[in-house]
């Protein structure tokens, strides 16, 4: 494998992003950066500028609004960037199927690499996805 | 004034426009009445009871479109609703913009979404929806239909 | 020829180590103090290859030649002060006349660099965090360069590294008179800032203008700037230690005292980063232009008058 991609699982930097979501998952994901499930020893930061991200973390249900803007944002991450589906509502839209504002799921709009259910996942759940994704990748390679 | 005063004292002065008066429980009172007074008795409530406006809402009953505005009354810890029943073919009323500017995101909210017209609001247009849902299909009436040819809404198992 | 090998092996390859493994003792300390595990040994070093792997996105607003210069430039001067450092430290050569205001030119070069880097992004978020820094650049410089004056007073008005080196060597180090220590303070105030780091770190407040001057970086150009500020991690406190406290010294039991030296600044910054909240940059001006700068004028006259 490339060292750089060996690099790239070793120190993925997450950009976090709603898409109008209720908030839960956020709440989930922001309690995995704390000490008590930490992530930091995995060599994850949380990346404040799109240009700095490695792996970007969606919740919510994209609506017509925010879908425009969840392109533009995936286009200006530089590639390699690994793409992962939070929640119950990005995974297929959950309980707003039949919703007027949400025609597509997530993974019609952007390539996802990795899906985690929950509503919301737990940060057990959040982590173990994590190192399943870093399995996959390094399995396919 | 206590609670009591205060509903006497609206039924005796609005004593044509006022249709019904419920008196659910002491935090909640439920008042219709007629649309073409709803001006008259919302700047009544608004500056001389000197209530908060909290919030309109709009419903589509299967007969009728109807608005509720929601005024409270602090100090006596009171919750009073003006229940407005509109035509469904064409419901129009006046707008509460001028009075107080608390109302003019929630009419146009309720323009777009249900299709009330608002007479004599300063700017109505669109508030939430995107910009490519076309005119005239309104989302929260029973009657909606879905447009997008490209909507995925099944699971896919 | 020699001088080539310095620049190389010391001033590149030894700073760059012992940089990333100050940078990696600062994150660890960090990750204790909060009552978490912190990142493995490499991870610094995991964070630069990943970086280099990534691709560079250049906006179109942006000046294309200074968008992707300023790095370079930043890293180029680090490289310099560090060489110059070490073969000072090392008594390679007779130093020149004046040697000390070339340092201290050189290390005003990377903040100047992230500026440059921050206004050629052609992003508002940038500008202001590129303002920031300028306004940061002219508080901490003054007190920073009165407290500079002390040891250069005491070891008998010289401006040479090589003697100031030799006077710690022959009559005790500067820190030990009391217009020292007072002059050390202030330097290590002004180090804080000058790499960036909480309390001082306005330029680049994550929380507020998403990472400042360095929004627009990507790929190579966010490595070399990570770098450079791991590298400057190294050899700001180098330079003081050369100043202040004798410089280090690598023969025989002297080399662990020239550790400890070193592990005691780099705690002293670790600690202050981690119990501070952030100033503004008003704040942050008057820290610099009122108390700072009345220590560092107390104590060049205590020095003037031979304490």
């Amino acid at each position: 494998m490339k060292l750089t991609l060996k690099a790239l699982l070793k120190s993925p930097w997450v950009f976090h992003l709603s898409t109008g979501s209720c908030n839960n998952c956020d709440i989930e994901i922001l309690d995995c950066l704390t000490p008590r499930f930490d992530i930091e020893r995995f060599g994850m930061l949380l990346a404040p500028s799109i240009k700095h991200a490695d792996v970007l973390l969606v919740t919510g249900s994209c609506n017509r609004k925010s879908a425009i803007r969840l392109k533009r944002l995936y286009e200006q991450a530089p590639k390699p960037c690994l793409v992962v589906a939070i929640g119950e509502c990005s995974l297929s839209r959950g309980m707003f199927i039949h919703s007027y504002n949400c025609p597509l799921p997530l993974d019609k709009i952007i390539p996802v690499d990795a899906y985690i259910p929950g509503c919301p996942p737990k940060p057990e759940a959040i982590i173990a996805g994590a190192v399943k994704l870093i399995q996959k990748i390094k399995g396919n390679v | 004034m206590t609670r009591e005063e205060i509903l006497n004292d609206l039924k005796k002065r609005f004593k044509n426009d006022i249709i019904d008066l419920l008196d659910k429980s002491p935090k909640r009172v439920y008042i219709e009445i007629k649309p073409e007074s709803l001006v008259k008795v919302a700047t009544y409530i608004f500056k001389d009871l000197e209530a908060r406006f909290n919030i309109a809402s709009g419903v589509d009953a299967r007969t009728h479109i109807e608005i509720l505005y929601h005024f409270s009354i602090e100090y006596l810890n009171v919750l009073i609703s003006l229940r407005v029943k509109l035509d469904r073919k064409n419901p129009a009323i006046d707008s509460l913009a001028q009075v107080f500017k608390g109302a003019n995101w929630i009419e146009r909210e309720m323009y777009e979404l249900l299709g009330i017209d608002f007479r004599g609001h300063p700017d109505l247009r669109r508030l939430l929806l995107a910009d490519e849902w076309p005119e005239g299909v309104y989302p929260l009436r029973s009657d909606y239909k879905e447009w997008d040819k490209k909507a995925i809404r099944d699971r896919g198992v | 020829m020699l001088y080539i090998v310095y620049l190389i092996i010391y001033g590149f390859i030894l700073t760059a180590v012992l940089g990333l493994i100050a940078s990696w003792i600062d994150r660890k300390i960090t990750a204790r103090i909060q009552y978490r595990k912190g990142p493995p040994l490499l991870q610094p070093l995991i964070d630069i290859i990943k970086l280099l792997g990534k691709e560079t996105l250049i906006p179109k607003g942006a000046s294309k030649t200074m968008f992707i210069l300023a790095p370079v430039i930043g890293f180029g001067s680090v490289v310099v002060v560090s060489t110059l450092l070490w073969a000072n430290n090392n008594n390679l050569f007779s130093s020149f006349l004046g040697d000390i205001i070339v340092v201290l030119y050189l290390l005003a070069i990377p903040s100047l660099s992230i500026m440059i880097g921050g206004f050629a992004s052609g992003n508002p978020l940038a500008r202001v965090g590129s303002s920031r820094e300028m306004k940061l650049l002219l508080g901490y410089e003054l007190p920073f360069v009165l407290a500079i004056l002390v040891p250069i007073i005491k070891s008998g008005f010289s401006l040479k590294l090589v003697e100031i080196i030799s006077f710690q060597a022959q009559n005790g180090v500067v820190a030990g008179y009391a217009s020292g220590i007072l002059a050390l303070i202030v330097c290590i105030f002004c180090m804080q800032a000058k790499l960036g780091l909480v309390p001082f770190d306005i330029p680049e407040a994550e929380t507020e203008i998403i990472s400042g001057p360095m929004v627009e970086y990507s790929g190579a150009g966010l490595a070399i700037f990570r770098l450079m500020k791991n590298m400057l991690l190294f050899t700001l406190p180098f330079f003081l230690i050369v100043l202040f406290l004798g410089g280090l010294k690598f023969n025989g039991i002297s080399i662990l005292y020239s550790v400890l030296k070193y592990i005691v600044l780099l705690l002293i910054i670790t600690v202050i980063r981690n119990t501070n909240p952030r100033l503004r940059i008003d704040q942050a001006m008057k820290f610099f232009w009122g108390p700072a700068t009345v220590v560092a004028v107390v104590a060049v006259i205590l020095a003037v008058l031979g304490k």
